[in-house]
């Protein structure tokens, strides 16, 4: 069988990859995209991003309803109808997904459905319906993501034992629900199906949720947790499950001694892995790290050198806009325009209240030994936030002391993801606290928390009262 | 206790280390001079803080210091110092000078930039658009220094560095050391003069680059008018004759240079347009009720020009002793910086020297000169006779953006009456008796 030749492959539809695709074809490339799924989109439309942010909206109904007596206006309890919220989840992922397809067919990118597999460094066979068909590539793009880990002893072959993949398909509403896992996942999920009325035990193995994130931040939603979970395990280890009728047992470690006790759904979100087996990989000169995650170099090149790898799939933060990014970079690098990653990662874990934060966080500042100063600026001195009727918030800034600079940016509270960017600009700007100060930003929105919060540094923050400036830096 | 360069003076902020007073193990007493500092204004001594014993020399010689840097570390006296300082050889008592690398180094270290250095494990502060284009041309940003808040680096930062990058890599090898980074244009393209015959290169130092720079700048932002006059200075001349001596016994000498500043700050008052400044950002003129004047003295370096402060309050001994004083310690480059900051106004003599008429640069942001050519015999109609009188040139150059021509014309001609009416009581030490009389003699006196 004749190949098909073209300039570049790309294996992957996600954020990574179609990304790469699309920008690739506006550079000139002649492109073929190579996805295994009916949808364009990867996890991050399908079973991540796009589909736990339609169900936290669609929860956060519920949520405010349960809390607006405070204003005066009390509803009734909520009827939930879960195959309507399934079919509006998924109408939002179809709309999506139709517009990549169209995205791509915009630009005469070749979308190829099928799973692909390495035959040689320049040759990529694809299974697709119609059989098999050959790709003659000069570069190859490897953006086939990562997938949910399940520890071995929590495969039960059992569906009431679900990744993050079958939480969001929202079978129906468990009545004892557990969690295990602590990290942005297990969070938001369990928000959505606590406010479904579930009552939801999370269990983490390190001593606090979102293990690295800074605490201040962390607390907010500690906070909320432990108001709307009926428990939050932190140090507690799940060392069993059983099937044992419609439930599952799970046998803990609590401090020293062991529990049991009957859920009627499990969620494991206690991390992700790579999706390299089966790629052919062996065929190529692509290598692994020990961790099973593609190697690359400042340029997102492999090993070998027609393969590039972006994405989860090469590790690093596993999300999307890395991925994206990454994208442009291999492409720069690809068409011959020398590109780096030199940008930094802004993270939002969409619990409530939201927790977004980018750059240096003071617990990155300590372990590497960078004096910096941490100014804070609490929502409880937000006009906008008592209008919301959400002071559960904090705003920080990370600075250089000596050059005031703005190295690092973290806020928790209502709608933070919405506010971080103005964070990520002022860094990539190398802007400095007095930028951020003298800045006008609208009144009354929570976006001033940022600028008051830079007045903060300099003593002068017009709602609150702070030590003045010049104290020694502090590592916090 | 640490050895830190201090705060010399305001915009001198790094500078080198040109000579090591002491070594390892020496006892210093407070005040003793522990280095030696050129910046680009000055040569500064650094003085021990305190007395005690040399613990550790974190310098040599041609090393490039920044305020705030610790440079030697000093056991004070009655604190110990540590048996052996460990992570110093102490088999080599004597400071290094600094052996020259022989052949590498293709390109020389780019001198220290002003601005904050960022902290380490932090990247350079530059936007995504300078950093992507910094990666595809090679450059390592975090050599800049940017010239914004925060050192925030832009394209005109990166412009600069890469221009001056190119000047040190054509420049002759031996010179290319000391770049001036701050320059804001390219250089021109170098001349390759040995095609014509034998040269020799020799670098420029710290001292004439800074010249040749603020030349350079009053020059070309600066419209200079010159204007030329002459003043019989036979009073003058005559005054020094006769009170000489007694300065002499006090210790002083009195020169004409001295009368010539005296008489100076007593006419700047009724001339302040030359004592002002241009606030050229905000528009404004500002005038200075205080009198400094900058003398430019000759040194084997090049120009210096110190400034004597508040000539308008001092008499003309205090002055004369000032000037020797000041004259003295610029031409062993002992002055302190502060000494050469602040002028209001200067006066170049090279009649010391020689030369008649020449035409000054003003010294930005002063707005005016005078240059002063040596005195010579010359014949004048007096009263329809010619006599012999000494005659000086005098040059004014000043900044025509402020000053108008006929403003120039007054002050100079002005200027010449009271250089030639220079009064007695101004001279003689102890007051002005019998002024009157003297003067009337004064004027008819002849050398």
């Amino acid at each position: 069988m004749k190949p098909i030749k073209t300039e570049l492959v790309v294996l992957g539809g996600g954020p990574g990859g179609y990304a790469a695709a699309f920008y690739a074809a506006d550079k000139g490339k002649q492109v073929i995209l190579v996805e295994q799924e009916r949808r364009l989109g990867g996890v991050c439309l399908n079973r991540g991003c796009i589909p736990s942010k339609a169900l936290l909206h669609a929860t956060e109904l519920i949520r405010q309803a349960r809390h607006s007596g405070n204003l005066g206006i009390a509803f009734g309890s909520p009827a939930v109808n879960l195959e309507q919220i399934r079919k509006w989840k998924d109408g939002i992922l179809d709309r999506l997904s139709g517009g990549i397809g169209q995205l791509g067919k915009a630009r005469n990118v070749q979308v190829l459905g099928g799973r692909g597999h390495f035959e040689g460094g320049r040759m990529l066979r694809v299974e697709t319906q119609e059989g098999q068909k050959f790709i003659e590539y000069d570069t190859a793009i490897i953006a086939v993501g990562s997938k949910p880990a399940v520890p071995k002893a929590f495969d039960l072959g059992n569906e009431r034992v679900m990744s993050s993949t079958e939480a969001l398909e929202l079978e129906d509403i468990p009545k004892d629900f557990l969690v295990v896992g602590g990290g942005y996942i297990g969070l938001e999920l369990g928000t959505v199906y606590a406010s479904l009325g579930s009552s939801v035990v999370l269990v983490e193995a390190m001593a606090s949720l979102l293990p690295g994130v800074d605490s201040d931040l962390v607390q907010p939603v500690m906070r909320y947790a432990k108001e709307n979970f009926r428990e939050v395990r932190l140090n507690a280890k799940v060392l069993k499950m059983e099937t044992a009728k419609k439930q599952i047992k799970v046998t803990f470690e609590l401090g020293g001694a062991e529990k049991e006790e009957l859920y009627d759904r499990v969620l494991v979100a206690v991390g992700r892995v790579p999706n390299c087996n089966d790629l052919g990989l062996e065929n190529t000169q692509v290598k692994t790290t020990d961790k099973g995650f593609i190697e690359v170099d400042k340029t997102l090149k492999t090993r070998d050198p027609h393969i590039y790898a972006i994405g989860d799939v090469i590790g690093g933060a596993m999300l999307a806009h890395k991925a994206a990014k990454e994208a442009r970079i291999a492409v720069d690098n690809i068409v011959g325009e020398a590109s780096v990653f030199d940008s930094i990662i802004p993270a939002v874990v969409f619990t409530d209240p939201e927790i977004a934060w980018c750059g240096l966080t003071a617990n990155e500042a300590k372990e590497k030994g960078i004096a910096v100063k941490t100014v804070r600026f609490p929502w409880a001195a937000s006009g906008r936030a008592m209008t919301l009727d959400r002071v559960d918030g904090v705003t920080k800034l990370v600075i250089d002391p000596e050059s005031e600079r703005v190295l690092g940016v973290g806020i928790a509270g209502h709608g933070a993801g919405e506010l971080i960017s103005e964070g990520v600009l002022a860094i990539e700007m190398g802007a400095t606290a007095r930028d951020l100060a003298e800045s006008i930003h609208p009144h009354p929105t929570l976006s001033e928390t940022l600028m008051e919060c830079a007045e903060v540094f300099y003593g002068e923050a017009t709602h609150t009262v702070a030590p003045k400036r010049n104290t020694p830096a502090e590592q916090v | 206790m640490d050895v830190k360069i201090p705060v010399l003076a305001e915009n001198v902020t790094s500078g080198i280390v040109v000579k090591l007073f002491v070594s390892q193990g020496d006892d210093v007493k407070q005040g003793d001079d522990l280095l030696e500092l050129e910046t680009e204004k000055a040569v500064a001594a650094i003085p021990a803080p305190a007395t005690g014993k040399i613990n550790t020399i974190h310098v040599k010689e041609g090393d490039s210091v920044k305020v705030g840097q610790t440079v030697i570390t000093l056991a004070e006296a009655g604190e110990k110092a540590p048996a052996a300082a460990p992570s110093v050889a102490p088999a080599t008592p004597k400071p290094q000078a600094a052996p020259a690398p022989a052949a590498p180094a293709p390109l020389p270290e780019i001198p220290a930039q002003k601005g904050s250095l960022q902290p380490a494990g932090v990247p350079p502060p530059a936007p995504p658009s300078i950093r992507k284009a910094a990666h595809q041309l090679g450059l390592d940003l975090s050599r800049i220094r940017g010239s914004e808040h925060g050192g925030r680096i832009t394209w005109d930062d990166v412009k600069n560095y890469i221009q001056t990058l190119e000047r040190i890599a054509f420049a002759p090898k031996e010179g290319g050391a000391a770049a001036v980074p701050s320059a804001r244009k390219a250089a021109p393209e170098p001349v390759d003069f040995s095609k014509w015959g034998p040269v020799r290169v020799q670098p420029m130092s710290t001292l004439r680059k800074k010249i040749s720079e603020k030349m350079a700048e009053s020059w070309t932002t600066v419209p200079h008018v010159t204007q030329f006059d002459e003043a019989d200075i036979s009073v003058p001349q005559r005054l020094i004759e006769t009170h000489g001596p007694a300065y002499q016994k006090q210790g002083a000498r009195l020169t004409l240079t001295a009368v010539i500043l005296k008489a100076l700050a007593g006419h700047l008052k009724k001339h302040p347009i030359f004592n002002a400044s241009i606030n050229e950002a905000a528009g404004e003129i500002v005038f200075k009720d205080y009198c400094h004047l900058g003398l430019a003295v000759d040194t084997e370096q090049g120009l210096i020009v110190p400034v004597l402060r508040d000539v308008d309050k001092k008499s003309l001994l205090e002055l004369s002793k000032q000037i020797q004083d000041l004259a003295a310690r610029t031409r062993e480059r002992k002055i302190a910086l502060d000494e050469l900051m602040g002028g209001t106004f200067t006066v170049s003599n090279q009649g010391g020297i020689g030369g008649g008429h020449f035409t000054p640069i003003i010294r930005t942001p002063e707005v005016a000169i005078l240059g002063v050519g040596r005195a010579v015999e010359r014949p004048v109609a007096r009263k329809a006779k010619i006599e012999v009188r000494p005659i000086l040139p005098l040059a004014l150059s000043y900044d025509h953006r402020l000053i108008d021509g006929a403003s120039a014309a007054r002050f100079i001609k002005e200027f010449v009456q009271a250089l030639e009416n220079f009064e007695e009581s101004a001279v003689a030490i102890g007051g002005d008796k019998g002024k009157k009389t003297q003067q009337g003699t004064a004027v008819k006196g002849k050398k």
